[in-house]
């Protein structure tokens, strides 16, 4: 295995941490909602799912209850913004809080333990492509959990009339109630389900990639993940190319170092976030018009 | 007051199909007048009244689960930040940079820009601060190194943020999010600093930067453990209030925060306002973090600012990015936060568990955000 092939397995498996919070952030964002609550979202679903696993040995009860966790974290979040009207920025940036806190009170007991990671399933006749078989189709069940959601979620929005719902309720959610819909019930639904993506996301942290927790494990992954949808213009093919992007770098940068290059610790640990900066940069004015509109009228206000 | 978008309702898209209108606001109808009403300020007061409460509750059962006592608990919050002289002169010192962090987020907001990079900027004002009092400190009289902290810190604090403002103003990015993503830059730039290249060789190994000479160090006054800072940051605080409330500039940011386009239209300059208030909000930010540094840290250490930016922030909020209340959230949150160190030496809990109590008292104005908006 050379080490081209191995960045991009990494890079594959770590993205996924950022693909799966980045489409329930592309969903909730189509429905004109920004969630920064999917940083605790996914802090909250890596310990639901690691404590579970750890406690029950089952690796599946791990997973249902990573995404319960970022269930909790949604429903809080859509109630305070759509049914209360709370500033969408403020009311994201205090869920992380809380589950900061919660996570760090209740997490204590699982730091220094440790389990063993979901296991690799190779998908029999695919993995065996040259290349390609190694890279994607050998992988755990949240990697494929993401192709397929990836999937589904273009054929829903662009393709259902569900979808059309959805989107409409990102630009003018008023005329989505004119039309006898119900915009507040399709923005709960949108922030919840992104917020449970969310929590699968941090799952693939705890019980994916590492097999343990430790505090904040997160560190920002799931604001990488918001930048993601924003530099992709809340296109699914976009996100999913954005975050194995910033798993490859990161994997990459990994790989470079076991080979003996000296690459600096800090600016290693920098390069997600200047890379996404980067990306920001380069497309945020092309993305600009396609801005959901109400996100628009959200994210130009707080207060 | 604040700017209040100019289409209120419409902002938020989802509030047609919104409760029925309560009763009317204004001059009492005089036939209503045998029954008791009260006015939608003091409606508000009484609900949020109830919901702070709750919220104490809240926190209370949690601590109880965690097996410490709730009514201990409280007493721990209270007496070990405000009822002696040195624990509040502690809540005083430490609401330095959690206030000036929060005026940064207040400033840009009263354009309509979400400024989440206080902690970034607070970074930043502490590695200048640190890199100029290092390097001048030990040649210089004290107070060439002070002004040359705060400067430097400011400055710093300025630009970090500035970076911000000039990719939403040029390229369209929005600060809610690069301000966030800096953040964490900013904090592998320090980290950098203190395990490599101003790792203090005498330090015996510990991740710090070498320690400000004692000259440099802010004084302090009256024999207690208050600096100069304090007075510093109080006029920086007192100029924030004029510089928004009684200034061209500070009306100007109002009207592009009321409605971009009107203000455009009307002729203003609005990325240059826009890029100015991000620019002054990180200065406030930065000064804050050098003040932090040259009055009370006095070396670079890796948890120096411990989210206090982003406590900031929901200072902030609170004090719905009004100055004097914007202090006065920020002198509580800087209570609570210092609280943690009690709770865990007495009740022993986890110091972070203030985080959670934080984040349950700005729940209630974001709940009440209706209530709010017409109260104020």
């Amino acid at each position: 295995m050379n080490g081209v092939e191995q960045a991009l397995i990494g890079g594959v498996s770590g993205g996924t941490a950022i693909l799966l919070p980045a489409l329930g952030e592309l969903i909730s964002e189509r429905a004109g909602v920004i969630n920064l609550g999917t940083e605790g979202a996914m802090l909250a679903g890596a310990l639901g799912a690691y404590a579970m696993t750890e406690s029950s040995g089952v690796i599946w009860y791990g997973i249902i209850a990573g995404v319960l966790a970022g269930a909790v974290v949604g429903l809080a979040h859509s109630w305070i913004t759509v049914r209360r009207g709370g500033d969408q920025i403020a009311s994201g940036l205090l869920l992380w809080f809380l589950a900061l806190g919660v996570t760090s009170v209740f997490g204590t007991d699982y730091v220094g333990t440790a389990i063993t990671p979901l296991s690799n399933i190779a998908i029999p006749g695919l993995h065996s492509i040259p290349w390609i078989g190694a890279i994607l189709f050998d992988q755990n069940v949240l990697v494929y959990a993401g192709y397929v959601l990836v999937a589904v979620i273009w054929f829903v929005f662009y393709r259902t009339r569900v979808g059309l719902i959805l989107r409409a309720t990102g630009e003018r959610p008023e005329v989505v109630a004119a039309t006898g819909g119900k915009p507040q019930l399709v923005q709960i639904v949108a922030v919840t389900i992104g917020a449970c993506l969310g929590g699968l996301g941090g799952a693939q942290l705890s019980i994916g990639y590492v097999g343990n927790w430790f505090n904040n494990m997160t560190s920002g992954y799931g604001f990488v993940a918001v930048a993601v949808v924003l530099f992709a213009a809340w296109r699914p093919m976009r996100v999913l190319g954005g975050a194995y992007l910033f798993g490859i770098v990161l994997a990459a940068a990994s790989v470079l170092q076991a080979h003996g290059v000296s690459v600096n610790q800090y600016l290693l640990d920098a390069l997600p976030y200047l890379v996404t900066l980067l990306a920001l940069a380069l497309f945020a004015r092309r993305g600009r018009s396609e801005t959901p509109e109400a996100l628009t009228r959200s994210l130009s206000r707080s207060g | 007051m604040t700017a209040t978008p100019v289409n209120e309702s419409s902002v938020r898209g989802t509030d047609v199909d919104q409760l029925p209108p309560e009763q009317p606001v204004g001059p009492e109808v005089p036939g209503a007048a045998s029954r008791i009403r009260l006015g939608p300020g003091s409606r508000y007061t009484l609900i949020s009244t109830l919901g702070y409460v709750t919220s104490l509750a809240i926190f209370g059962v949690l601590v109880a689960v965690k097996g410490a006592e709730p009514i201990s608990v409280y007493h721990t919050i209270i007496s070990s930040t405000l009822l002696n002289g040195d624990a509040l002169q502690q809540t005083v010192l430490r609401a330095i940079p959690i206030g000036l962090a929060a005026l940064a987020v207040a400033v840009p907001a009263r354009a309509g820009l979400i400024n989440v990079g206080g902690e970034g900027q607070l970074i930043m004002g502490a590695v200048a601060a640190t890199g100029i009092g290092v390097a001048i400190g030990a040649a210089v009289p004290g107070a060439l190194s002070w002004v040359a902290m705060c400067v430097g810190g400011a400055l710093a604090g300025a630009m970090w943020a500035a970076l911000s403002g000039v990719l939403r103003t040029w390229l369209g990015a929005s600060e809610a999010v690069t301000t966030l993503l800096l953040n964490f830059i900013a904090n592998d730039v320090m980290l950098y600093l203190i395990y490599q290249a101003w790792k203090d060789p005498h330090g015996s190994g510990q991740p710090q930067s070498r320690p400000l000479a004692h000259a440099a160090q802010l004084p302090k006054m009256f024999g207690s453990q208050l600096n100069i800072g304090v007075l510093i940051a109080l006029v920086v605080v007192a100029a924030t209030w004029f510089l928004l409330q009684r200034t061209g500039w500070g009306f100007q940011l109002r009207v592009v925060g009321g409605n971009i386009e009107a203000a455009r239209r009307a002729g203003l300059r609005v990325n240059s306002l826009l890029l100015s208030s991000m620019a002054v909000g990180g200065a406030l930010a930065g000064l804050g973090g050098a003040l932090n540094l040259a009055g009370v840290e006095t070396q670079l250490r890796p948890d120096i600012t411990v989210t206090f930016g982003y406590v900031a922030f929901l200072a902030s909020f609170l004090g719905r990015h009004q100055p004097v209340k914007v202090v006065g959230a920020a002198l509580l949150f800087s209570a609570v936060a210092l609280s943690g160190n009690g709770l865990q030496i007495t009740d022993g809990l986890d110091g972070t568990i203030v985080d959670i109590l934080l984040a349950l008292i700005v729940a209630v104005p974001l709940i009440m955000a209706k209530y709010r908006r017409r109260a104020a």
